[in-house]
């Protein structure tokens, strides 16, 4: 592990991060000749959450959408540089893609509930990778259920179609559908911003709960909700990397007047 | 018109209020007409084949087969429902993979070529298909007048309708759907059977309900493939010339007898019937579809 370190020294501008679960390190996006993420190198904690923040367009979204390379799916999408996760570039030509998918949940903007019940809607993923018996399938999808807040709402409803719930359970489902399979990490981009704010808070509190267990990255352009959530915060600007820090330093004390001009709400 | 930086612009004055109302008015009055002219030749037409062919139906004319130019109508809606039926399976096949791939992975120069032919298929006069089918399968391939050399040629002349519609339905589906689906880890065939073709199933049921239909209306490539045959089809695919019902509407409407008459308008009636339940049956399936709208 030291040696890894060593080898890919962290950032001297960001966060001391004993053990991170991620190293990024010069990473550049492109889509197509548009150069959308220029050099961008950060260590991601373990078990906390590390927000990415910034004005649309930023890269914020992008930088995500590479932690578990589903850019991959868009020809002309393309990702230099490296993401150690555990000291392996997840980048290389050599990683299973389905495999680093299968460790790293994602759940996106809009709640994407597959065309089936709830209960399949969970146990899709999980048939994907172990063969489960019904009773161990049930406890699997309850307990997803349950980690993801929505039993309680859902558990007399299971054979119903998942496109029924409403926008906030949609969401949650999703949760429960990523968790489902175990990943270690949940990519979150934006789980929030199409729900109203009652559904939003409780997607809050589900984050603050599950970090205990997962290294969450999420991305947000609502200051508020990086605010409440994260332990960390990078800012992103027309995809440079501008300030990375705690979240407290970051909302307080930030160093780049760009940065203080975001966070003060002087645009975005 | 000077404007201080600051004031609201101005209110629209009457007179313009006054012409966009007019124009809103000959708008109005053009669909109106359009509605009218279309739905009452519609009527006029649904009216007339109802009329005319029920008051001919009778119980024996679905039992017994065609006499000369009398008798009943066994034959023919047996053929038409097995040359349908089995040309709608075969395009199906072929057409929903067409339109996986062009929807899938159709973004090369194959996907174009495959697309362009497709729609200059649509535009083939069906006759000539009908031409082309007898060419090939009937004399080249030494078929004959038969089921399947009829099958086939319905199912080319369905073909661009169900490629089309399977691979509109499937970029209806969400991208999200689609992205969720690779980010739980799903290989490509997993995407595709597991996730998008459930959820454009009503959009391609839809597509080949509608193909299904504009098969069954169809005569010109049938008279070069399948032939007329006086018998109820009797399991043979090739050599056996097949009756349908819309050879007896085009055949028999040209006789000079009331018995001929009455079995084309009888004849005119299953048809336009069936494609009406088939066309319902396409509605309700978009209706019933929880993705219709994304």
């Amino acid at each position: 592990m030291n040696q890894i370190l060593s080898k890919s020294p962290a950032p001297s501008d960001g966060p001391v991060i004993p053990n991170p679960k991620f190293q990024v390190r010069n990473l550049n996006f492109y889509y197509g000749t548009a150069h959308a993420l220029h050099d961008i190198s950060l260590d991601i904690a373990e078990r906390k959450v590390t927000t990415f923040i910034g004005p649309s367009g930023c890269g914020k979204t992008t930088l995500i959408r590479c932690f578990n390379r589903i850019y991959e799916l868009h020809p002309g999408h393309r990702a230099s540089g490296e993401i150690l996760m555990d000291g392996t570039n997840l980048l290389s030509k050599s990683q299973d893609v389905h495999a680093l998918r299968a460790k790293v949940g994602m759940v996106f903007q809009k709640p994407t509930p597959f065309p089936m019940s709830v209960y399949d809607n969970i146990a899709f993923g999980v048939r994907l990778y172990e063969r489960l018996s019904r009773t161990r399938m049930d406890d699997r999808v309850e307990w997803a259920l349950k980690k993801s807040a929505l039993w309680e709402e859902v558990k007399d409803k299971l054979l119903e179609s998942g496109t029924r719930l409403s926008g906030g359970q949609q969401q949650r489902l999703c949760i429960a559908r990523a968790i489902a399979i175990r990943p270690e990490v949940l990519l979150l981009d934006e789980p929030a911003s199409a729900l109203d704010p009652h559904s939003s808070l409780k997607i809050e509190a589900l984050i603050t709960e599950l970090k205990a267990d997962y290294t969450i990255i999420l991305v947000t352009h609502n200051m508020q909700q990086a605010a409440r959530v994260s332990d960390f915060a990078a800012f992103l600007f027309m995809g440079d990397l501008i300030e990375y820090k705690d979240i407290d330093t970051l909302l307080t004390n930030p160093s780049s007047p760009k940065t203080d001009a975001y966070i003060t709400g002087r645009y975005g | 018109m000077s404007q201080a930086p600051g004031d609201p612009p101005p209110r629209p004055s009457s007179a313009w209020i006054r012409y966009r109302r007019i124009k809103s008015a000959i708008g109005w009055f053009l669909a109106g007409t359009a509605l009218v002219a279309l739905s009452v030749a519609m009527v006029q037409i649904l009216l007339y084949v109802f009329l005319q062919g029920f008051h001919s139906l009778a119980p024996k004319l679905f039992v017994e087969n065609t006499v000369g130019v009398g008798g009943g109508l066994k034959n023919a809606i047996l053929g038409t429902a097995l040359l349908s039926g089995s040309a709608v399976i075969l395009s199906a096949l072929i057409g929903v993979a067409a339109g996986l791939y062009l929807s899938e992975f159709g973004e090369g120069r194959l996907g174009t070529l495959t697309r362009f032919l497709s729609d200059v298929l649509v535009g083939v006069p069906s006759i000539v298909l009908g031409f082309v089918g007898y060419v090939t399968l009937t004399v080249w391939l030494r078929w004959r007048f038969s089921l399947a050399a009829g099958a086939i040629t319905l199912a080319v002349l369905m073909l661009p309708y169900i490629v089309r519609s399977t691979e509109l339905a499937l970029r209806r589906v969400a991208s999200g759907i689609r992205e969720s689906a690779y980010a739980l880890g799903c290989r490509d065939h997993q995407v595709v059977f597991k996730v998008l073709l459930k959820a454009a199933a009503p959009g391609i049921g839809t597509g080949i309900l509608l193909a299904l239909a504009i098969s069954a209306g169809e005569t010109a490539p049938l008279l070069y493939t399948a032939g007329w045959s006086n018998y109820s089809w009797s399991g043979h695919l090739i050599h056996e010339p097949v009756a349908y019902l819309t050879y007896v509407i085009w055949s028999f409407i040209g006789e000079p007898f009331h018995s001929a008459h009455a079995l084309a308008y009888v004849a005119a009636f299953l048809i336009t019937f069936m494609i009406l339940l088939i066309n319902l049956l396409a509605r309700f399936l978009i209706a019933s579809s929880p993705h219709s709208n994304r």
